[in-house]
């Protein structure tokens, strides 16, 4: 599928995407997300994430998918990069020393 | 509609957890070993640590870390909750308190300190306290497993209670090298996500030697909040990893575009990362939460009070305009918004109410901590903790009770040696108690320490003017110069009392509470004071008499019977008492009281009041009837008008003033006092 950066819906998250305003968030990307158009988040600003956030995103996508829609998540912050791998569902970068010797052993 | 401001919620919800922290750890004084308290501490002290970092209360969330991990030596029955270590344990609550509701009072140095004095009580030289990722929790045991496959699966509301699954991942990895893989399957698509719910699962995969009470104690708060299996592993072999979201810009880019389908399940096939269909779900209703109660900000419950206050003004206006027409169906409408607005009032009234244990409990600490200071052993006795109260009365009632306690402990209980010369037991006792007595609540503070000393308080008074020497004064009234301002007998001046700073004030707030203080104490057996309180401050029944040309209210409570007064008795002159069913009742006349002119009514009539023991008689021109009364303050103007304790608005839109019965009753007795002793005399 060919999209151009015109024809894409787009939405920045704040900074706080905490169990304490994800509602509003999720409330944000709902009414963001209507049409067919791909749909691109931002997470460059998330200084606050936790579970929740890592959650919506995820539906997000599910959401995008069973649709039919490409959902293109972009720049993630370094806060948020680290909650992703934390929970497991970004690569994080490779050990630099000792646990994975201590892994083999 | 105001907004709720989050980090004011988890403020109310930190008091909370503060009480219950508190109430644990001076349990913990009594039952050392009682598993129940330093399991509550701990629930306490965690859910702080994690609701404080949710709202970003940083130092509070590292503080409190600390706390609890010099706490879970504790736990694990390495160190005895000793009276130091409680006392330490009090203090870092204090400062913790202090960082989420005046961080700018607070100075670091303070905290430091505290932390110190715990790690010399819990674990001097015990390396394990120290801050390190390497907890002690990776200790090995004698069962050696490889590793350990965990599956982790977390009750919806696990997030609103200020729980954090990444935390735990994260103190999974301190005891070794762990690969956890989320499992997505729970994830509902936008329109049926309940956000704050938690659906995420993992299935973690951990190559470490510690045993399996390590792994439990990592959750150890969470346990009856979520399924834990734990399965040991004899080889551990860690899946591949492929990440469930990827970075549109990130490297290598495998695409732009990242639909889920695209992004394989981690850990195995028979996972799939997608539902095959969009899942729907209908929102969870209240209901099927079992929300029974909700939080309301106390500035809401006042306006809500105030209205309805207005309310009742309004109704008694339609109800006098009602009176005096002819039209029928306004009469009954007038009745039936009459009933309407008296039981809006009860059930608004109803929502204010607060038991005053919530207050009782704050004081076990003030005792505790007086305790030690002056070395006296005391036990305090709570009782009637479920009694109510207007949450305005529970404020106010706050310093009155310290001072009174702090008085009991610091003049009332003898010190040690005092107590044994009497043959009285050691450890000294107050009681704190609460009782509701018709329309109003007893808060009495007793004490079994030596009792007022009469003498002294008298020469006292004689040494600072208050009295002349040698005057006439009954036990009660030399009692009452205690609450003079600036009146003290203590011989030296110490940090708690001693300055004439207090009594006084308990008498004021009291009295502008529209309650009253009655003293009673013994020689050598002890001292009670009970505070007389209405139950509300904002609405009462009342009786509308009147004097003259003036309407006054006299709050219903305290209204024993009505009688009309005998021509003798109206007749005579310096006599006053009455004779009610045999029993003499001195009486005032309102007339004379409020210096009205003018003839009075041919046909007077008898309020008997009452507080407590006393009846005093208050003579009127005319009873008029019940009344629906919205107190409404004085101003600063009539602050030294003491028989007035406020006034209210009529039907008829003029004001009549409400008579403070406590006033009266202590001017009649002060009369009938002076009259016995000058008969005797």
């Amino acid at each position: 599928m060919q999209d151009t950066i015109k024809s894409r819906r787009s939405l920045r998250l704040p900074a706080d995407c905490s169990i304490a305003a994800i509602r509003g968030v999720h409330d944000q990307i709902r009414e963001a997300f209507g049409g067919q158009r791909p749909f691109e988040i931002d997470c460059s600003d998330v200084v606050k994430a936790d579970v929740t956030s890592i959650q919506l995103l995820l539906s997000t996508t599910m959401t995008g998918a069973a649709q039919g829609r490409s959902v293109i998540l972009k720049s993630f912050s370094q806060n948020f990069r680290l909650i992703l791998q934390r929970a497991g569902v970004l690569r994080a970068p490779p050990p630099k020393h000792g646990s994975k010797d201590k892994a083999s052993s | 509609m105001n907004s709720v401001d989050p980090v004011e919620v988890f403020r109310q919800e930190a008091s909370e957890l503060f009480e219950t922290l508190e109430g644990a750890l001076l349990d913990l004084c009594q039952r050392p070993d009682d598993r129940e308290l330093i399991d509550a501490a701990f629930r306490a002290l965690h859910t702080i640590k994690g609701s404080g970092a949710m709202f970003g209360f940083d130092k509070v969330a590292a503080f409190t870390h600390e706390f609890e991990t010099a706490f879970e030596l504790i736990r694990r029955g390495e160190v005895k909750p000793t009276q130091e270590l409680i006392s330490v344990g009090l203090a870092a609550k204090d400062y913790i308190r202090a960082l989420i509701h005046a961080p700018e009072t607070v100075d670091s140095i303070i905290g430091d300190a505290i932390l110190d004095e715990l790690k010399q009580l819990v674990a001097p030289g015990i390396p394990a306290f120290e801050s390190s990722p390497d907890r002690p929790g990776a200790v090995p045991s004698e069962h050696h497993a490889a590793g350990w496959l965990l599956q982790l699966e977390f009750d919806a509301q696990i997030l609103r209670n200020g729980s954090n699954p990444l935390d735990m991942l994260e103190d999974l990895a301190k005891l070794g090298p762990c690969f956890a893989v989320p499992i997505t399957t729970d994830i509902p698509l936008l329109d049926a996500l309940e956000p704050e719910d938690c659906y995420l699962k993992w299935e973690v995969t951990l190559s470490s030697d510690c045993d399996k009470a390590a792994i439990e104690d990592v959750f150890m708060f969470v346990l009856d909040e979520m399924k834990l299996g734990i399965t040991p592993l004899a080889r551990v072999e860690l899946p591949e990893f492929a990440p469930l979201l990827q970075e549109a810009d990130s490297e290598p880019p495998p695409s732009a575009t990242v639909p889920v389908s695209a992004a394989p399940d981690a850990a195995a096939a028979e996972r799939p990362a997608l539902p095959a269909e969009p899942r729907r779900e209908e929102p969870k209703r209240n209901e099927e939460r079992g929300i029974a109660t909700v939080r309301v900000q106390a500035e809401r419950l006042d306006e809500l009070m105030d209205r309805v206050g207005e309310l009742v003004i309004a109704q008694a206006r339609l109800s006098q305009l009602a009176a005096t027409g002819s039209d029928l169906s306004i009469k009954l409408i007038a009745e039936e918004i009459e009933r309407l607005a008296a039981s809006l009032r009860d059930t608004t009234m109803g929502a204010r109410m607060v038991p005053i244990g919530s207050l009782f409990g704050r004081f076990r600490r003030l005792v505790h901590d007086l305790s030690r200071e002056l070395a006296k052993p005391v036990e305090f006795v709570t009782t009637g903790e479920d009694t109510e109260l207007d949450k305005t009365m529970i404020e106010c009632l706050a310093d009155p009770l310290v001072h009174l306690i702090r008085n009991a402990i610091d003049h009332g209980i003898e010190d040690a040696g005092r107590r044994a010369a009497a043959g009285k037991p050691a450890q000294g006792r107050i009681e704190l108690s609460a009782v509701h007595a018709g329309a109003q609540v007893l808060v009495t503070v007793s004490d079994n320490g030596g009792g007022l000393d009469t003498r002294r308080i008298r020469a006292k008074a004689e040494e600072q003017g208050l009295v002349a020497p040698g005057a006439a004064l009954t036990d009660h009234e030399i009692h009452q110069l205690l609450f003079h301002p600036g009146f003290s007998t203590a011989q030296t001046v110490s940090a708690l009392s001693g300055r004439g700073v207090g009594m006084d004030v308990v008498k004021k707030t009291i009295e502008n509470m529209r309650g009253s203080i009655d003293l009673i104490t013994r020689p050598g057996e002890g001292t009670t004071v009970t505070l007389r309180l209405p139950l509300t401050l904002a609405i009462i029944e009342g009786l509308l008499i009147r004097v003259g040309a003036g309407r006054y209210i006299i709050p219903l409570s305290a209204v024993e019977e009505c009688v009309e007064l005998t021509a003798a008795d109206q007749r005579s002159r310096g006599r006053s008492f009455l004779n009610v069913r045999g029993g003499l009742v001195p009486f005032l006349r309102l007339r004379e009281v409020l210096q009205m002119d003018g003839a009075a009514e041919e046909h007077q009539k008898t309020i008997i009041i009452s507080t407590g023991e006393t009846c005093v008689g208050l003579v009127a021109d005319q009873i008029i009837g019940n009344h629906q009364t919205v107190i409404k303050s004085l101003s600063k103007l009539h602050s030294d008008v003491t028989i007035f304790s406020g006034a209210t608005i009529l039907g008829d839109g003029t004001a009549a003033l409400i008579l403070d019965v406590g006033q009266l009753v202590a001017l009649a007795q002060s009369q009938a006092e002076k009259l016995q002793m000058n008969e005797a005399a």
